[in-house]
């Protein structure tokens, strides 16, 4: 008797040690939904880069399109920015809904804070870098900035939660590197860091975390 | 049974051992955080941080923050000596009963 009140007593402790200083309210559904929406942003940009083949459009569009690349990159960089708001309301709604059905805490704190700095900081960069690069019409490098920065900014704030995540941030950093030594296959390699690892690593979170705290 | 030497009295309270777990894995937390944690009303942390206060496991700093007053707790290095000891007086307890 008394050595199962010792037990619940550590594991006890265990729980408000790691509920109190890591953010658990991640939900690992989000994280497919994002991968799944930024399948939907790649095959919007394949069609896009595509689009004498693919676009289905008017004739005179069509044209515009084709003869317009300003018109092709600056529907691309939308594609982009729409994807990331998407991507992050979603992260939040559904994190906001796990909390509230596991009463984790979810509330805007100097904690809270410090990891969003951790994580937007590297994120910001690497955004105004791609940004200037697509001005500058240096498209080449882009992918890979997106994804090297975006695996430095999982890096950076994984401490504040799960540490799986700083795993997500290797995966990212790993493809960003490769895809800097390759040529013209800049869409695949967003394709496979941002779509298919994000559905991956999302079912994987799911199975360890999400099923276990039900 | 000696088992249970080096257990602490002052974490025989759970909320005392809550408050200590928290500022063990934070360094420091706000009267509000630990209040939402551990699920208490305000009295009731109150009494137990004084007395983990008394003891001299934790201090507090009270500063205020525009108009509102705000209480962090610190854990202090006795503290995280006498909270360690405790966690490890617990587990040698299971390894006595499970050998």
């Amino acid at each position: 008797m008394k050595e199962k009140e010792v037990e619940q007593t550590l594991n006890d402790i265990r729980d408000m040690m790691s509920k109190s200083s890591r953010f658990q309210s991640v939900s690992g559904y989000s994280i497919i939904v994002v991968g799944l929406l930024a399948a939907v942003a790649s095959l919007i940009t394949a069609l896009i880069i595509g689009v004498e083949n693919w676009f289905p459009c008017s004739e005179k569009l069509q044209q515009f399109m084709v003869t317009d690349t300003a018109a092709r990159t600056q529907s691309i960089a939308m594609t982009g920015l729409i994807l990331f708001a998407l991507s992050l309301l979603t992260v939040f709604f559904f994190a906001n809904i796990k909390s509230k059905r596991h009463q984790l805490r979810f509330a805007f704190d100097k904690r809270m804070g410090q990891m969003l700095l951790d994580f937007f900081i590297p994120l910001v960069v690497g955004g105004v870098l791609s940004i200037v690069l697509v001005m500058q019409e240096h498209f080449g490098l882009t992918s890979s900035i997106m994804l090297v920065f975006y695996g430095l900014a999982l890096v950076n704030c994984s401490h504040y939660t799960y540490p799986i995540f700083r795993y997500l941030g290797y995966v990212e950093l790993l493809l960003g590197i490769i895809d800097c030594f390759t040529m013209s296959h800049a869409l695949l390699f967003w394709f496979l860091g941002f779509s298919v690892t994000h559905i991956i690593f999302g079912i994987v979170y799911v199975l360890l975390f999400d099923r276990k705290a039900k | 049974m000696t088992i249970l030497e080096g257990l602490n009295k002052t974490f025989e309270s759970k909320i005392r051992l809550g408050i200590m777990s928290v500022l063990v894995a934070n360094e420091s937390a706000d009267f509000a955080t630990l209040k939402a944690l551990l699920g208490l009303t305000d009295g009731n942390l109150a009494s137990h941080t004084r007395s983990l206060e008394e003891a001299g496991y934790i201090r507090c700093e009270k500063k205020f923050i525009g108009r509102k007053p705000n209480t962090t707790y610190i854990i202090t290095q006795s503290g995280r000596e006498a909270f360690t000891a405790h966690i490890n007086a617990l587990e040698n307890f299971l390894r006595e009963c499970k050998s």
